[in-house]
């Protein structure tokens, strides 16, 4: 069935209703734009598709008027044209470069850069979340909903406790919960791609090299927390304990 | 008054009501900005017109949760050497009040080392679930699943702990005691199993000697403290009774307590 987009109507012979009713009904309607109306031929100024289809509306050529209009037809319904689109990353807010800085932010543990960290997102976490599944999946276990559930459950511990220390000026909302919780799982992302190489068995070798990682992290953790949410200097030691525990599962994942 | 609680969902605004709980409002300070921050900024619409229900209720069965939290490691420190060693507490075991608005109140734990906390249940149970796994995982049956069956498996030995704890009150004619309080007794139980488990991984044998050293200083700190509980809450005095609740409250912390410490995948024993 040849695809008839909606091209301005083509004058059969008479233009009778039957005949304009007729390339109506044949004339699919494209997915976001209503049928086009018979008196197309004043020009439509917000059918973007006009100025290719236009010129390819020929009568003999649906197929191309099809190929030439499709091109810009594709272009998401009210822009001009394909290029003038956002591109796909900033359309879905994932913003490679941030992503890359937050990254590098946590490979030292010992300077905290908070700024930028101000912006909380979401698809660092995602990323380092699957690459955490990834290496798991070269160990041979299966375990991308155990993850997901435990990020989920502790960043909401961790949000819980951390309110509650801070009492009245506590603002540490769950979205930045998450998105620290997340970004300092680096440490146990590399934990896992070190452990594929060190010797299995319960040997006191990957305990040393586990505890460093889970340091590492609680130390990354705590720190972003402290620093970006009110109310929780008094109350650092406690805090990191509560993020040690956090780590010390996922680290538990990795080792067994 | 909730118009401008739009863009801020994780800033605690105090709530315009006036209904103080025992210990104030509820819904100030943390609580309020744990509830609406949680719930973004619908938070406010679905809670803002059922807030007052809500309230009521919850201030029905639940003290102000935010008085539990109120620690320093000061008293983190100093609570657990109460609760691992209690007989080497020197001096009382009645919680300290202060005349609040009117009403008697104790005094929030930073001050009074005898006042419950939640912090240190949390942790102890955290540090219980995470022990457990690593023990799981030296003799080699970890698995995901494993641990969150032993997740379970402390919090039901927490609810019967805590079931225990209140039906001793009830029985004696008054369960007056707000919840949270039971619940953060019923926690401590914890602190002892974490050592016991601690040790458990460390050398296997001073388990069995841990064991039955933790489940007595257990039962001798729920013993001094529920005492001193009922002293308060409970009207008529008759000693006998009292006495032999309390003794049967020690003596169940050795089953319950050798049966969470008992880490093995079949979860239920």
């Amino acid at each position: 069935m040849t695809k008839e987009f909606a091209v301005p109507p083509v004058d059969f012979s008479g233009g009778s209703t039957t005949g304009a009713n007729f390339q109506q009904r044949r004339a699919p309607a494209p997915p976001f734009q209503p049928p086009r109306p018979s008196s197309a031929s004043s020009s439509i100024p917000f059918m973007s598709f006009d100025a290719a289809s236009a010129a390819a509306s020929t009568p003999a050529g649906p197929f191309g008027g099809t190929i030439a209009s499709s091109s810009s037809f594709g272009g998401g319904g009210g822009y001009a044209s394909f290029e003038d689109e956002e591109p796909l990353l900033d359309e879905l807010g994932i913003h490679p470069d941030q992503i890359w800085k937050k990254t590098r932010s946590i490979l030292n543990p010992f300077r905290i850069n908070k700024t930028v960290h101000k912006d909380s997102d979401l698809s660092g976490p995602i990323f380092l979340y699957l690459a955490l599944c990834l290496f798991q999946l070269l160990a041979g276990k299966i375990q991308f909903g155990v993850i997901l559930g435990w990020v989920v459950v502790s960043s909401i511990f961790l949000y819980i406790v951390f309110n509650m220390l801070a009492g009245r000026n506590g603002n540490l909302n769950l979205h930045t919960c998450t998105s620290l919780v997340g970004y300092s799982l680096l440490p146990v992302v590399m934990l896992s791609a070190v452990s594929l190489f060190v010797p299995q068995g319960a040997g006191p070798v990957r305990f040393v090299i586990a505890a460093a990682f889970v340091l590492w992290a609680t130390r990354a953790c705590s720190n972003l927390v402290v620093s970006l949410a009110d109310g929780g200097e008094e109350h650092r030691g406690l805090i990191s304990y509560a993020c040690f525990l956090i780590y010390t599962l996922f680290s538990l994942l990795v080792i067994f | 008054m909730y118009n401008n609680m739009g863009p801020q969902p994780g800033m605690p605004r105090p709530p315009g009501n006036p209904q103080p709980g025992p210990f104030g409002n509820p819904f100030t300070g943390a609580g309020s900005g744990f509830i609406r921050g949680g719930l973004g900024a619908y938070g406010e619409r679905i809670l803002g017109s059922s807030s007052e229900y809500v309230q009521s209720n919850i201030s029905r069965y639940f003290s102000d949760p935010q008085y539990y939290f109120q620690v320093n490691d000061q008293y983190v420190r100093n609570k657990l050497k109460v609760v691992l060693f209690p007989f080497l507490h020197r001096g009382h075991w009645t919680r300290i009040s202060e005349p609040v608005g009117g009403r008697l109140s104790y005094k929030p734990p930073i001050y009074d080392i005898n006042a419950p906390d939640l912090y240190i249940p949390f942790m102890a149970f955290g540090t219980y679930v995470v022990l457990a796994g690593l023990s799981l995982g030296l003799n080699g049956k970890f698995t995901p699943e494993a641990l969150n069956w032993l997740f379970v498996k402390g919090l039901v030995g927490w609810f019967l702990q805590v079931m225990l704890l209140k039906v001793t009150l009830l029985s004696l004619g008054s369960g007056e005691a707000p919840l949270l309080d039971i619940v953060a007794y019923g926690g401590y139980a914890f602190a002892g199993l974490c050592l016991a488990g601690f040790s458990k991984i460390m050398w296997g044998y001073s388990y069995y000697a841990l064991m039955p050293w933790t489940c007595l200083c257990t039962g001798i700190f729920l013993v001094k403290t529920m005492k001193r509980v009922l002293f308060a809450e409970v009207r008529s005095y008759d000693s006998s009774k009292h006495h032999y609740l309390l003794l049967f409250l020690a003596l169940v912390q050795f089953p319950l307590l050798i049966w969470l410490g008992n880490i093995s995948v079949n979860w239920l024993f």
